[in-house]
């Protein structure tokens, strides 16, 4: 089956000359629809990087990324992305950036109030609509960029650490309900974390990528029954996964 | 938004509040005034060098028609230099931010001219221009330009990186991007640059009325200090204050209409 997303030896290098910074690459790696797959990788290994060249924002030095069998060379307007630090404007409330997305695509907003409000009960902000962002704490505002990048039900959807600013124990919360949600559209998701256990938990796919200059060392099945609640946690299945990453980011020296 | 309650009760506390917080300031300056009324007699200091706040009061009020017609005419220069560079900057500070071209010529012109003392033109305008309105007006604006236009550039050219992607993503078009994202997050570093100019329109004004005028509070001040009038002078010199302080006024209320999110405004409000 082709992929849905497919990088062939890609590379980024930025800047040129003595001070180019190699950051990663050649990266081959076969993305299929419907797939949750984690790009797991120390800071600094391109993570980030790979995903704003899906999207289109970043241009590759080598290689080529198709998206649906057509070559990305411009911004890909139709999935959705949570950047790393959050896109939300100050002069707007929670819900007013979340039809930002809509009107800078020129979606009427009257037609998807229930969705938003929707959207923002299934991530627990929805006392919060009416409030500005600075009134947030770091981890609500990522909830609410995590609705901002969904709002228009983007069939691809592009997650740069949606649950880095959040306590360990929202995390466990929030990550379960993302599960339950991407159970539900099971649209193809890019995962970007640090955290082996989530990208475990999370992934029907895990890319391990290697430090700085970033490479996929391997594609990991993680076949475990959705959804992956404690119980599954706690199966030997999954923590044999776990050990397996661990050992690799070992040998890198990492951890 | 944090406003303040419109209701009476709500203003009188709010007062009291004030009061209550400002009552050291209150009183260092009540403290000061009397220190300088009751110290010109008790050391001594002749008339015709400084006279207490006591007669100024008197004698600015015989001669209140005369400053409220100087505070016309100094006021008239101070607003129309101020808009006129509000008008000309904000939008030439936007096609420099975007312009390639612009930005490798006229932008290091300004920055070059930004450091020369926009005042020591003075003299140069009114020699040209005559005693007239014009020349006020156009060194008040020389004096406003600069830091309105260097403000704009900077505003409209540090969208962060991660809103810019955003509106990449979204596919909107340039006008959607410049009205949704652009515009409205230039506003803050574009106020500090109007505030910034508000703050040095009525220094521009008075001293081109110093150089050359035969009207205005400049011209009020200089003509009373010669005349050995102190007392008049320190009128003229409140009424220039005043000038200012309702330019002032009028920028912070447009800065809390136009951008109440911002962290400038909470700050005040909280
Ligand atoms: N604009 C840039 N100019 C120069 N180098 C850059 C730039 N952006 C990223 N890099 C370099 O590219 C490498 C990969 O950056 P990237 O942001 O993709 O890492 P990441 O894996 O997302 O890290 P983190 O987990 O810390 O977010 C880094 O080593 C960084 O130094
Ligand atoms: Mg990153």
């Amino acid at each position: 089956m082709q992929g849905l997303i497919e990088f062939k030896s890609v590379t980024k290098t930025y800047g040129a000359g003595s001070s180019a910074v190699h950051a990663f690459g050649p990266v081959s790696l076969d993305i299929a629809e419907g797939e949750f797959i984690s790009f797991l990788g120390p800071s600094g290994c391109g993570k980030s990087t790979l995903m704003l060249m899906i999207a289109g924002l970043l241009e590759a030095s080598a290689g080529t990324i198709r998206l649906a069998g057509k070559e990305v060379h411009a911004p890909q307007t139709d999935i959705g992305i949570m950047f790393q630090d959050n896109t939300l404007v100050p002069w707007r409330t929670v819900r007013g950036n979340i039809e930002l997305q809509l009107e800078m695509r020129g979606i009427p907003v009257e037609q998807h109030a229930e969705h938003i409000s929707s959207l923002l009960q299934s991530v627990h902000l929805a006392d919060f609509a009416d409030r500005y962002p600075f009134e947030l704490s770091g981890g609500m505002q990522q909830r609410a960029a995590f609705c901002q990048a969904m709002v228009h039900r983007p069939k691809i959807v592009l997650l740069d650490e949606p649950l880095g600013k959040l306590d360990a124990m929202t995390r466990e919360h929030i990550r379960a309900d993302l599960q339950k949600l991407w159970m539900q559209t099971r649209s193809t998701v890019i995962f970007v974390t640090h955290s082996i256990e989530e990208a475990v938990q999370l992934s029907t796919k895990v890319a391990v990528i290697t430090p700085r200059p970033g490479k996929v060392e391997t594609v990991i099945d993680i076949d475990l029954p959705f959804p992956r609640d404690l119980k599954v946690k706690g199966s030997s299945a999954f923590i044999r996964h776990v050990r397996e990453i661990q050992e690799i980011f070992h040998g890198y020296g990492v951890i | 938004m944090a406003m303040a309650s419109s209701d009476g009760k709500g203003a009188m506390t709010h007062l009291i509040g004030w009061v209550a917080q400002s009552w050291m300031f209150i009183a260092f300056f009540i403290g000061f005034f009397l220190f300088w009324e009751f110290s010109i007699g008790f050391f001594n200091v002749p008339l015709y060098i400084l006279t207490p706040p006591s007669m100024i009061v008197t004698k600015a009020w015989a001669d209140l028609p005369r400053l409220f017609a100087y505070t016309y005419v100094t006021g008239l220069e101070t607003i129309l230099g101020y808009m006129v560079a509000i008008v000309i900057a904000l939008p030439l500070g936007l096609a420099i931010a975007f312009s390639s071209i612009l930005r490798r010529t006229i932008y290091p012109f300004f920055v070059t001219i930004e450091m020369v003392p926009k005042i020591a033109f003075a003299p140069i305008f009114i020699s040209w221009l005559g005693f007239g309105l014009l020349p006020k007006v156009i060194i008040v604006f020389l004096v406003c330009f600069f830091p309105i236009v260097l403000n704009a550039i900077l505003a409209f050219n540090s969208l962060s990186e991660e809103l810019q992607r955003f509106s990449r993503s979204t596919g909107a078009g340039v006008w959607r991007t410049f009205v949704k994202i652009r515009l409205p997050a230039a506003l803050p570093q574009c106020f500090v640059g109007f505030k910034y100019a508000g703050l040095n329109a009525t220094v521009g004004a008075a001293i081109a009325e110093f150089i050359g005028s035969d009207q205005g509070l400049g011209f009020y001040i200089q003509i009373t200090t010669g005349n050995m009038r102190p007392e008049l002078a320190f009128a003229g010199i409140f009424f220039l204050t005043a000038i200012g302080l309702v330019l002032f006024g009028i920028i912070t209320l447009a800065e809390r209409i136009l951008i109440p999110w911002h962290i400038s405004v909470r700050r005040i409000q909280a």
